[in-house]
């Protein structure tokens, strides 16, 4: 199960994402944050509240990053949760995501 | 002797990922691994039901895949099988981390995780079974 909400503040649409992002709930996330990047300017994943993240769940943050780069938009995931910061770090995700420790607002 | 065991048999439908954690989870709280051994246990055997499921041919199976966490002295034997088409996690070449995000491949990583999380990865295909055999210790 996953709970992802979408808020508009200062500029900045934050994507808050609270749960297990695995494959049962991989394209809901990616569906939120596409739908984010593709209507702001900027957005930040706040993933503070997130318990659990496989691949797929890292997938879905690649290709929501790959949407705002190709749009020009900007794209940081920030607050990582203890287990989401070891599945980014094993991945590599810090040379190819802005990856910051709180939220720009 | 094992400490502590617990089997699980899982159909071939990735809904039941949530059960697989359920029973991780239970394990570990019953046996006082930390929260990130019990991460560690999840991630590794959702990596390979999921890829059993979508590229293994297990989707639809009845009593597709079984999962063994045995508790030992010095760590957890976690084992994984599945009656899928023969696969080999420990011979996948390991993704380019350094490659640019436009030049990421979506898949890959999985099995990445796995080899990072888990020691002692073991493959070896069985009767029409692939066998996974890791060790994690504590």
């Amino acid at each position: 199960m996953i709970q992802v909400t979408e808020e508009v503040r200062a500029g900045w649409c934050v994507v808050a994402a609270r749960g297990r992002a695995d494959s049962n709930s991989a394209d809901d996330l990616e569906a939120v944050l596409r739908h984010a990047v593709e209507n702001n300017p900027k957005v930040a994943a706040d993933f503070s509240g997130l318990d659990y993240i496989s691949s797929a769940g890292l997938r879905a943050v690649l290709q929501a990053a790959r949407a705002a780069q190709e749009g020009r938009k900007e794209f940081t995931v920030c607050r990582l949760s203890a287990p989401a910061r070891k599945v980014f770090d094993m991945s590599g995700m810090r040379h190819i995501l802005r990856i910051e420790e709180e939220l720009p607002c | 002797m094992p400490l502590s065991a617990v089997e699980l048999t899982l159909d071939g439908n990735i809904e039941e990922l949530e059960r697989l954690a359920q029973e991780v989870t239970r394990f570990c709280r019953d046996n006082d691994l930390d929260e990130d051994i019990e991460f560690d246990l999840n991630l590794a055997f959702d990596e390979l039901f999921v890829n059993a499921v979508k590229h293994g041919g297990c989707k639809g199976m009845k009593e597709a895949a079984r999962v063994r966490i045995e508790l030992q002295e010095e760590g957890v034997r976690a084992e994984f099988a599945d009656r899928g088409s023969e696969f080999d996690p420990t011979m996948v070449t390991p993704p380019d981390l350094s490659a640019p995000l436009a030049a990421r491949p979506p898949g890959g990583l999985g099995l990445h995780l796995v080899r990072n999380t888990m020691q002692d990865v073991q493959y070896r295909r069985d009767g029409g079974w692939n066998h996974v055999s890791m060790w994690r210790p504590v």
